[in-house]
C-alpha cells in the first residue's frame, strides 16, 4: 500500500508547505535543511497538525480530506512515529514502552510480540531497564521498537539517528532495513545528512522552503544538486558567481567568467544565454592540487594561485587557496607531508569541466 | 482541647480536598492545553480567591446561599432547612477559596510534562483519557498531590470566610480556627495556645512533606 | 510506576474518609442554640451546664457581638434563642415576623465600666478622664458601628467632652469581649467594656475597674427573642422561664446585671 499526500499548510506570513507526493513502500528519504517544513510534513501525515487543504490517503484509506471535511485523528491512524527527542516514557520500563500500543491485546499476546521485536532489534537485555538506564543507540532501538511493534500502515521516523556516532547509525539502519524487507510498508525518513541519505534511501525527496525541490535515486539527486541549498548540503563547499562568455553546444560546455576576479571557468553547458549570470559550485574533495605547473593534462581548468590557509580536520586536510576567488580544497595528510606544502606556496588548482556543477540561485 | 472542633475542621479539609482534586483536574487540564483566546479570564477567576479578603468572599457566599437568595430558598424548599451556617455551606465557601490551592500546583504539574510524550502516546493509539491516564498523571504525580495537601492544609487555616457563612454553631461550623478564637473571647489563653500549637505543628509537617516530595525545582512558593 | 501506586493508594484511602465522612452525622445533637451577646461571655457558659443539669437538655452557646448575630438571623442562621445587648435588634426582629411575636423577654440591663490591667499603672479610679493621660496610648471599646457597649462607651465619653481627645486612641474589638481580650492582652492600656465581663473569673484576677455613671449614656437594654425558625421552641420557653428561676437572677446580678421587671 503506498501512502500520497497533497498537503498545504501556511505556517507564517514568508512560509507555507506546499507538498504533493507520494510514498511506495520502503525507505523514502526526506532531505533538506532546518526550517525546510520536514518536520511539519511528517506532523500533517501522522494527524498532529492539521495541513489547510489537500488529500492524505493510505492505501484506499483516507486519513485528510480536506473537500470532503474528513479528517481521522490521529490516534486512529495507525502509524508508527519516531520523534527526533525519541519521547520515550521516563516511567515506564522499555518492555512497557514498547508494549504501549499493544493495550488492546491480552497480556500474554503482547508479551510475545514485545518479546518478538526485541530480538530483532537486538535489546532483549534491556526490557526490564528504565529508559534513564538506557544509553545511546539503544535507545533508539527502543524507540524504533515501539513504533514498529503495532505493525503500522506506514513509519515515519523524524531524524533518528541524528546524535549517534557512525558505526552505531549503520547498525540501526542494517536493522530497519531488514525489517522493511520483512514489513513492505512506506517509511519516510526525514534527515538532513546526506550521508544517511546515500546508505539507506531508495529514494530521495529534497525539501527547500516547504516545497519538494528534487525527487529520484540519492544519486541524482546529490551528485547534480539542482539548487544551492541542496548543494551545500550535499557537501559542496566552493561557490561563485559568474557570467557566460562563450556557448559551445557542439562541445558540451561553456566559458564563464567569475564575478570579482575575471577568472575564466569552463563548465559543462546550461540553458543560460551568453551575459546571463551563473552559480558555479564545486566540491573541495574534487580539485587536485599541484606545487608546479602542470602540463599536458586533460583538465580544463588549471588555475594558478596561492595557499593561504592549511587546517588539519580528522583524515582529511582543508587548505585554502587564492586563485583569484578563494577555494577551499580536499587533501590527505599524506600529500601534504610529501608535497611538503606549507602557507605561501605557490599552488596550481586543477578543476575537471564537469566538476563544476551550475546550480539555479 | 477542643476535639470537637479538630474533627470537624479535618473532615471540612478532607472533603474539600477530595472535591477539589475531582474538580481541580479537569479545570487544570482545560488551562494547560486550551487556546481558548480568553483563557486568561478563566485564570484571572481562579485565582481571584488568592487576593480576595476572606471577608469579600465569605460576604458574597452568604448573600448567594442565604435565606433571602433564590439559591438559599430553592435549598430550603428541597431538604426543609437552609443552606447558610451549615457544614454543607463551610464545604462550599471552602471549595472556592481553596480553588487556587489546588488548581495552580496541578496546572504547573501538567505544564511541565513534554508535549511531545503526549503527542507520542496519541501516536501509539492511546485516546486523551488513556494518555492522562497513563502519560499525564504518573509524570504530573507530585503536583497533583501538592494541590491535594494544599487546598487540604489551607481549608484547615480558613478563618473569615467560615465564620462569615458558618455562625460559628458548635459541633456544627466551629472549626478548629474559630474554636481558637472562642477561647480568646473567653480569656482561655491556655487552649487558644494549646490548639494553635497543634495547628501550626500540623500545617507545618504538611508543608514539610509536600516540600520534601518535590525533586524538580521549586522557587519558594509552591503555587 | 511507583509515582503510580502510591498515587493510587493515597487516591483509596482519601476516598474512603470523605466516604465516612459524609456518612457521618454532622451535628452533635443540640437540642438548644443559643446566641449570646458577649457580655454574657462570664455568666452564660455557668448558667447553660446549670440548665443542661437540671433538664438534660444540651445548649450550644455561640458568642459574639449582636449586631453581628442580627444579621446573621436574617440570613437564616439556625438559632432557637437570641440574647441581644441591645434591646433595639430584638424588637425589629420581633416587628420582621423573624422571631416568634410575643417571646421577647426583657432579660438584662448592663453596665459599662473603664478597666484596666492592675500592672499598667493607670489608676482608674480616677474615672474617664484618665483615657487623656498620655501614658494611656491605646483605649479598646467594642465598636460602636453594631455594639451596643461600644455605642455606650462613646456616648458616655461625649457626655464628659471627652469623646474628642480619646477618639484618636480608640481601638476597636469587633465584640465587647474582643475589647477587653485587647486590653487584658496588654495590646490596650486601658478601656471601657461590660462590667459583666469584669466580674468574670479572667477579668477580676488581674485588673481592676470603676463604673462609668449609669447617667452619662442611654441604658443598654438587653433584651432576648425566641427566633420564629426555631424548631425547639418549647426548650427555648423552657430556657427562658429557668432564667427567671431566683437562684439564676441572683447568679446574673452577682455578675453586675440589673434584672427589670418584665410586664
Amino acid at each position: 500500500m503506498s501512502l500520497t499526500a497533497s498537503v498545504h499548510k501556511r505556517l507564517s506570513e514568508h512560509f507555507s508547505l506546499d507538498i504533493d507526493m507520494s510514498a511506495m513502500p520502503g525507505i523514502t528519504m526526506v532531505f533538506g535543511a532546518s526550517g525546510s517544513g520536514k518536520t511539519t510534513l511528517l506532523r500533517c501525515l501522522a494527524g498532529l497538525v492539521k495541513p489547510d487543504s489537500g488529500c492524505i490517503t493510505i492505501g484506499a484509506e483516507v486519513l485528510f480530506d480536506s473537500v470532503r471535511s474528513r479528517s481521522v485523528p490521529v490516534q486512529q491512524r495507525h502509524i508508527g512515529y519516531v520523534f527526533q527527542q525519541l519521547a520515550l516514557f521516563p516511567h515506564l520500563s522499555a518492555e512497557d514502552n514498547i508494549g504501549y500500543g499493544l493495550a488492546a491485546m491480552s497480556p500474554e499476546l503482547r508479551r510475545q510480540r514485545v518479546k518478538a521485536i526485541a530480538e530483532s532489534l537486538h535489546i532483549t537485555h534491556l526490557l526490564s531497564r528504565l529508559p534513564d538506564a538506557i544509553s545511546g543507540g539503544e535507545r533508539q532501538r527502543v524507540a524504533l521498537a515501539r513504533s514498529l511493534v503495532t505493525d503500522p500502515a506506514f513509519l515515519l521516523l523524524d531524524e533518528p539517528l541524528s546524535a549517534l556516532d557512525h558505526a552505531t547509525r549503520s547498525r540501526i539502519m542494517d536493522d530497519l532495513r531488514a525489517w522493511n524487507v520483512a514489513h513492505r510498508i512506506p517509511i519516510l525518513y526525514v534527515t538532513h545528512s546526506h550521508r544517511e541519505v546515500f546508505a539507506l534511501g531508495e529514494r530521495v525527496i529534497v525539501l527547500d522552503g516547504g516545497k519538494i525541490t528534487s525527487d529520484g535515486t540519492p544519486h541524482d539527486v546529490m551528485e547534480s544538486p539542482a539548487h544551492e541549498t541542496l548543494a551545500q548540503l550535499a557537501g559542496f563547499d566552493n561557490f561563485f558567481d559568474g557570467t557566460v562568455t562563450v556557448r559551445r553546444a557542439d562541445a558540451g560546455t561553456m566559458q564563464c567568467r567569475l564575478d570579482g576576479s575575471g577568472t575564466e571557468m569552463e563548465v559543462p553547458l546550461s540553458r543560460g544565454a551568453v551575459e546571463s549570470p551563473v552559480r558555479v559550485a564545486i566540491r573541495a574533495g574534487d580539485i587536485l592540487l599541484a606545487t608546479s605547473e602542470p602540463r599536458g593534462l586533460s583538465a580544463r581548468n588549471v588555475l594558478p594561485g596561492r595557499l593561504v590557509s592549511l587546517k588539519r580536520e580528522g583524515a582529511t586536510v582543508i587548505a585554502g587557496v587564492e586563485a583569484g576567488e578563494r577555494f577551499l580544497v580536499h587533501v590527505t595528510p599524506g600529500a601534504c607531508e610529501s608535497l611538503r606544502l606549507g602557507v605561501g606556496d605557490p599552488v596550481w588548482l586543477i578543476i575537471k569541466t564537469h566538476s563544476c556543477r551550475l546550480v539555479s540561485l | 482541647m477542643d476535639w470537637l472542633a479538630i474533627w470537624l475542621s479535618v473532615k471540612l479539609a478532607t472533603i474539600v480536598a477530595t472535591i477539589l482534586l475531582l474538580i481541580g483536574l479537569p479545570i487544570a487540564y482545560w488551562l494547560t492545553f486550551s487556546a481558548w483566546r480568553w483563557k486568561f479570564l478563566v485564570e484571572a477567576v481562579v485565582a481571584l480567591p488568592l487576593v480576595l479578603p476572606p471577608t469579600v468572599l465569605g460576604f458574597y457566599v452568604l448573600v448567594a446561599i442565604g435565606s433571602r437568595s433564590p439559591l438559599g430558598r430553592a435549598w430550603t424548599a428541597w431538604t426543609g432547612h437552609g443552606l447558610a451556617f451549615t457544614f454543607e455551606a463551610l464545604v462550599l465557601a471552602s471549595i472556592l477559596y481553596s480553588l487556587p490551592f489546588a488548581v495552580q500546583p496541578i496546572a504547573a504539574s501538567f505544564a511541565q510534562v513534554d508535549g511531545t510524550l503526549l503527542e507520542a502516546s496519541s501516536t501509539l493509539g492511546s485516546s486523551r483519557w488513556r494518555t492522562f491516564v497513563r502519560v499525564l498523571l504518573p509524570l504530573s504525580f507530585e503536583g497533583v498531590l501538592a494541590g491535594a495537601v494544599l487546598s487540604f492544609a489551607h481549608t484547615l487555616g480558613e478563618f473569615g470566610v467560615v465564620l462569615m457563612v458558618g455562625g460559628n454553631l458548635p459541633g456544627i461550623t466551629r472549626t478548629v480556627s474559630i474554636s481558637i478564637y472562642d477561647s480568646v473571647q473567653a480569656f482561655d489563653q491556655a487552649a487558644a495556645n494549646q490548639t494553635a500549637l497543634l495547628l501550626l505543628a500540623f500545617s507545618f509537617a504538611v508543608l514539610a512533606g509536600v516540600y520534601a516530595l518535590r525533586r524538580k525545582s521549586w522557587s519558594v512558593s509552591p503555587l | 510506576m511507583i509515582q503510580l501506586m502510591l498515587f493510587r493508594r493515597t487516591f483509596v484511602r482519601l476516598t474512603m474518609v470523605v466516604g465516612l465522612g459524609l456518612l457521618s452525622t454532622t451535628a452533635a445533637a443540640q437540642d438548644l442554640s443559643i446566641a449570646a451577646a458577649s457580655d454574657l461571655q462570664a455568666v452564660f457558659p455557668v448558667v447553660a451546664e446549670r440548665f443542661e443539669r437540671e433538664t438534660g437538655k444540651k445548649v450550644g452557646l455561640t458568642f459574639g457581638s449582636s449586631g453581628n448575630f442580627f444579621s446573621q438571623i436574617q440570613h437564616g442562621a439556625p438559632f432557637d434563642l437570641f440574647f441581644s445587648a441591645d434591646h433595639d435588634y430584638a424588637v425589629r426582629l420581633e416587628a420582621s415576623g423573624l422571631a416568634e411575636r410575643g417571646s421577647l423577654y426583657r432579660y438584662a440591663v448592663g453596665r459599662i465600666v473603664l478597666w484596666t490591667r492592675n500592672d499598667s499603672g493607670i489608676d482608674v479610679r480616677r474615672g474617664l478622664s484618665v483615657l487623656v493621660d498620655p501614658r494611656v496610648k491605646r483605649v479598646a471599646i467594642a465598636n460602636p458601628e453594631h455594639a451596643p457597649y461600644g455605642r455606650a462607651a462613646v456616648a458616655a465619653l461625649q457626655r464628659e467632652k471627652l469623646y474628642e481627645a480619646v477618639r484618636p486612641k480608640f481601638v476597636f474589638g469587633e465584640s465587647v469581649s474582643q475589647a477587653a481580650q485587647f486590653i487584658q492582652s496588654g495590646n490596650s492600656e486601658a478601656g471601657i467594656i461590660a462590667l459583666s465581663l469584669a466580674l468574670g473569673p479572667a477579668l477580676r484576677a488581674n485588673g481592676s475597674y470603676s463604673e462609668v455613671p449609669a447617667g452619662s449614656h442611654p441604658p443598654i437594654e438587653q433584651s432576648a427573642v425566641i427566633t420564629s425558625a426555631s424548631r425547639h421552641k418549647d426548650v427555648a420557653r423552657q430556657f427562658l422561664s429557668f432564667l427567671k428561676q431566683p437562684e439564676i437572677s441572683r447568679m446574673m446580678q452577682d455578675f453586675g446585671f440589673t434584672i427589670p421587671s418584665n410586664p
